[in-house]
């Protein structure tokens, strides 16, 4: 992580998650302070991650992280689960990225150039849409997700040299119409595909991207949604600001997309993502960050006084721009001098808990009950909450365990399948699941999700989806309501 | 249709300047009604460019919000810090009243601002909770498998990542209890009880009407022909 830290200065990460790491931009090495957040989680395995969330979030990203694929790829059906070869990915990413930032000259350029980056991490995340999709668009390419066979030549896309790029399948196809300098095609991958070239040769795509330096596709920042990625970072002025942003880049030409589309879909984007002016990035605050804004305020004589190019001077913070400033000094002030208006909102907003209780307001004790029980109801709230997304979190992460498992069982042989039937393992680390219960689960979880019938186990879908089913009759049928009673978390 | 009424009515009793903030959920399934059922990349890519936009929308408004509770988080420290020295015992004017004065706005304040952020956080549960349904309509209308990848690119969204967020609440119920130290009375515990079963009854009778949020075979069907029938993880409802 260290590596990656005085690459991006500036940036802290606030969650490893891979799937987030299309930022980080704005730094002249934009494209490189991403990868690292990539691979950070992967490699350091999380040490960072302060919460369970985050901690399961992390075990998750191991699973889907990109690996070198071989294997059948199934068409429309095949909702390929990930390789894991951890190791494999990353490299290649780290390569990407240097070979991004020798490419990169100006720091003008560093928002498009995080957007190309970001496209290319969320490319790489998101091979699993496009395999999945057979006839999902190059936005579905962007977003991120596991991916099956197709990771591989992600994978190797980033290394300048890799022609491979099966990963673009068909929704690279239709979208991607990249111009001739891009260089090879893809190789084919199984998927029936659209009639264009597959131009996916993603080192001559990002020289193309970053020779242009004018704005990129309209379309792209629609497509992405950038997340934050940092690191933190000590600073001399700010301790430890941890600084995270987005950016979205503004809007362009669509040169990339096929004409019929540019102007299209992406038109319904296009004003929620037009911010008006020129590289306006979404940064995400931190309290530390907030601190020292606050410091710097404060040396520059107070709210009122300070302007933001000094506070913006003073912080040294890099990839912090003067909007992210000025913006910040605006609620800042309203929040100090008019807190009433700030607070006020809020009175009339808690009107309504407060009518729920029955006691009546005029006296102080009163008062203060009233708010007591307003706490507690906003303390359970918090609780359910947490709950909620805990269980949302581990629906998805089984969800793609499952997948990975019948990935893996599907490229596996029978006999690697009975070698690896043993004793219940932690989710995230595959070899050890039983195989058998998992493909149930899948083709299970698939039936359901395909058909919405309930909880009938097909063998069809199995066996379309790998040889090795046909001859593997499930070993187990589960209730298909209980899949956690089969993997243990 | 339950999930949609639910997010209705959140939305028209929610906080004024959120109410277009949700995800548009409704229309997004009037888009999936166009749909064909073979879908067309086309198709895909304008559903997916739709998502991304309320993704976006999400996100932005999620940050801001987040910047906004941590400014005032800093605020409210400070003044307390400052009514404490100014009116406290030991401060430079030490006044009761006055504390209790200031201390009482405080109070106030701090279980708005605590009440906010639980809503923020409602607000991302809930906007999840929508995509990950209209997506499920979306495979299940096309036959298509986006819901997965999506999701878990949606899992990786600054909206989501509500560490911080967590941490703000923690700290502001740390600082209350500090501050304002919950005697547990006879009177206020019978009471709180009473106001507690009135809500969870409240709460049970609405989920009653609105049926499971799951089905198994042996469910009546749901009402909506586009309803839910996650029913895997029935033991793990996803309300």
């Amino acid at each position: 992580m260290e590596k990656e830290m005085e690459v991006r200065p500036a940036f802290s990460i606030r969650s490893s998650n891979t799937m987030q790491h299309n930022s980080s931009l704005g730094m002249p090495q934009g494209p490189s302070s991403s990868l690292p957040c990539l691979s950070a989680p992967l490699e350091d395995r999380q040490p960072k991650f302060p919460s369970t969330q985050q901690a399961g979030m992390g075990k998750e990203l191991r699973p889907s992280t990109v690996g070198p694929l071989t294997g059948p790829v199934a068409s429309n059906n095949g909702v390929v689960g990930p390789i894991f070869s951890t190791g494999s990915a990353f490299s290649n990413d780290l390569h990407f990225s240097s070979s991004i930032s020798q490419r990169q000259g100006h720091s003008s350029s560093s928002p498009f150039i995080s957007q190309a980056s970001s496209n290319f991490i969320s490319q790489e995340s998101s091979n699993f849409i496009s395999q999945a999709s057979s006839n999902s668009t190059s936005l579905s390419l962007l977003h991120s997700s596991q991916s099956g066979d197709i990771f591989q030549p992600v994978a190797s896309d980033f290394t300048k040299e890799s022609n491979d790029v099966s990963w673009s399948s068909d929704p690279l196809q239709g979208f991607l119409d990249f111009p001739d300098n891009v260089g090879e095609s893809s190789q084919h991958n199984g998927m029936d595909g659209d009639d264009q070239t597959r131009r996916t040769d993603w080192g001559a795509w990002t020289d193309q991207l970053i020779g242009d330096d004018e704005t990129l596709p309209a379309g792209w920042s629609d497509l992405l949604l950038d997340t934050n990625a940092a690191d933190p970072q000590p600073k001399p002025f700010c301790q430890t600001p941890k600084l995270s942003s987005d950016f979205k880049v503004q809007q362009g030409p669509l040169p990339q997309l096929a004409p019929a589309l540019s102007g299209e879909f992406c038109s319904v984007s296009s004003p929620s993502s037009g911010n008006g002016g020129t590289n306006k990035a979404r940064m995400r605050w931190t309290p530390e960050l907030h601190e020292c804004f606050v410091e710097a305020v404060n040396q520059l004589g107070g709210s009122e006084r300070a302007t933001p190019k000094g506070v913006l001077k003073l912080m040294k913070v890099e990839g912090l721009t003067i909007y992210h400033v000025k913006s910040h000094l605006q609620k800042y002030r309203t929040a100090r001098y008019r807190p009433d208006i700030s607070e006020g909102n809020a009175e009339k907003k808690m009107t309504r808990l407060d009518d729920i209780s029955t006691l009546d307001l005029k006296t102080g004790i009163e008062i203060t009950e009233a708010l007591r029980l307003q706490m507690e109801v906003q303390k359970r709230l918090h609780e359910q909450l947490e709950i909620q997304r805990n269980l949302q979190l581990r629906i998805e992460e089984q969800g793609r365990y499952l997948q990975m498992m019948f990935e893996k069982q599907s490229k596996g042989g029978v006999d690697k399948l009975k070698a690896q039937i043993a004793s219940e393992s932690d989710p995230s680390v595959p070899s050890d699941s039983t195989l058998s219960l998992s493909k149930t689960d899948f083709s299970a979880k698939e039936s359901v999700e395909r058909n919405n019938a309930t909880i009938t186990l097909e063998e069809p879908h199995v066996n379309t989806q790998s040889d090795s089913g046909s001859q593997y009759p499930p070993a187990k049928r589960l209730k298909s309501g209980d899949p956690s009673s089969s993997i243990s978390e | 249709m339950k999930y949609g009424n639910r997010l209705r009515r959140q939305i028209e009793e929610t906080l004024p300047e959120w109410r277009n903030e949700f995800i548009a959920y409704k229309d997004m399934k009037k888009y999936l009604k166009t749909l064909s059922h073979t879908s067309l990349s086309l198709e895909e890519a304008r559903f997916i460019c739709l998502l991304n936009a309320e993704i976006e929308k999400i996100n932005n408004f999620f940050l801001e919000q987040e910047e906004d509770f941590i400014i005032r988080q800093k605020e409210l420290q400070d003044r307390i810090q400052s009514t404490i020295a100014t009116f406290g015992a030991n401060g430079v004017r030490p006044s009761e009243t006055e504390y209790e004065e200031a201390m009482a706005k405080i109070r106030k304040d701090m279980v708005n601002f605590h009440g906010e952020m639980v809503l923020l956080e409602n607000y991302s549960n809930v906007n999840y909770t929508g995509l990950g349904k209209i997506l499920k309509k979306y495979d299940k209308k096309t036959g298509r498998f986006l819901r997965l990848p999506f999701i878990e690119k949606v899992l990786g969204q600054p909206f989501l990542m509500t560490d911080l967020l967590s941490k703000l609440i923690k700290e502001c119920e740390k600082t209350m209890q500090a501050l304002f130290p919950v005697e547990g009375g006879g009177n206020e515990a019978w009471e709180e009880s009473i106001f507690r079963n009135t809500v969870a009854a409240l709460v049970t009778i609405r989920e009653m009407r609105r049926g499971s949020s799951t089905y198994s075979p042996f469910s009546l069907p749901p009402i909506d022909d586009h309803g839910d029938h996650f029913s895997l993880y029935s033991l793990i409802p996803i309300q």
